[in-house]
């Protein structure tokens, strides 16, 4: 006789995976610029539903953290795209890269004191709405050079990445 | 009493659902005392959250535990994120020891880079402690020559009596 044992994982796992990755590596990089996290964890919960929510839809295409200065200047810019698999195709496992998180906010540029930040989403296509977040425009991040650094976080049904926007 | 508990986090909880877990724990094992109001034990807690979350988002505690201390509960608290989480098997049963207690204090572990952050929010409570135990390996040491020596169990003799059976 033999025995299987067998472990469902959801979307909905993937969505609660990616999503505290992601706001996991927004809290690390905030406190490494010594951003003020007051409002971070203010909304914290309503920030974490809607990542999660639009993930499991499917519809979130980027999660992206603008710092705003004190003079005017937007830099750095991070951006967390996400990756959808087709159902199936993934790898059933959940990892982290928090190493490559670490050494990416060893190169972080330094920021002055006073800089603030804004969360953004960007979508693929239609989505729901979500308590707490109305419709607003990104900065303008032409002129900035970028680098990719590679995949941030991996679920069964979709992956999420880190790209560096700088001046 | 020296214990561990491993919390599962992502993917099986978010990190808030994670935090309101470890804070049921720690509640529970607490409220067994007559001396500590569960409403304190949740109101510090509710002050911890604003490094628990990144803390627990970031992975952190998965490296670097939580330590509850309320003598004789001596408790340090793991998450544990990834494919592992999902299989994990969780004890939810309060701390033994908790109705002992007379006082408590939660030290929050300092991973870099949430230190600033977390010494911050330690210093918002006298409940809360961005420092090591001071007796942490006091305790272990006395814990392991309890068990070593005059304690419950003795080791040794119970390895003398394996090897001196037929």
């Amino acid at each position: 006789m033999t025995y299987t044992s067998t472990r469902t994982t959801t979307r909905t796992h993937t969505a609660t995976y990616l999503t505290d990755v992601i706001m996991g590596a927004i809290a690390d990089i905030l406190a490494d610029l010594r951003i003020d996290l007051t409002t971070l964890y203010r909304d914290w919960a309503q920030d974490e539903n809607a990542i999660s929510a639009w993930i499991e839809e499917g519809s979130l295409k980027e999660v992206v953290l603008e710092c705003h200065q004190p003079r005017g200047t937007v830099a750095p810019v991070i951006e967390f795209p996400i990756a959808y698999k087709a159902s199936g195709t993934g790898d059933a496992e959940f990892t982290a890269s928090r190493a490559r998180l670490a050494r990416f906010r060893a190169k972080l540029d330094r920021v002055p004191a006073g800089t603030t930040y804004r969360l953004f989403c960007t979508f693929n296509g239609p989505h729901t709405n979500q308590p707490g977040w109305s419709p607003g425009s990104r900065a303008n991040t032409q002129g900035l050079r970028s680098i990719n650094y590679g995949t941030l976080g991996s679920a069964p049904d979709a992956s999420a990445s880190m790209r560096y926007l700088y001046r | 009493m020296q214990r561990h508990r491993d919390i599962a986090a992502a993917p099986r909880r978010s990190a808030i659902a994670t935090w309101q877990t470890i804070t049921d724990l720690v509640a529970d094992t607490l409220d067994r005392s007559p001396h500590i109001d569960r409403a304190d034990v949740e109101s510090v807690m509710a002050t911890a959250a604003t490094v628990g979350l990144p803390l627990v988002a970031g992975g952190h505690l998965d490296q670097h535990p939580l330590t509850l201390v309320a003598d004789p509960v001596y408790c340090t608290i793991s998450t544990v994120s990834g494919t592992a989480a999902l299989s994990l098997e969780e004890s939810s049963n309060p701390v033994l020891g908790g109705v002992q207690a007379t006082e408590f204090v939660l030290h929050l572990p300092t991973p870099e880079p949430l230190e600033e952050l977390v010494r911050a929010a330690a210093e918002r409570s006298p409940h809360l402690s961005a420092d090591p135990p001071s007796d942490l390996e006091t305790r272990a040491e006395a814990a392991d020559r309890g068990v070593r020596g005059g304690g419950l169990v003795d080791l040794e003799a119970l390895t003398r009596r394996r090897a001196q059976r037929p």
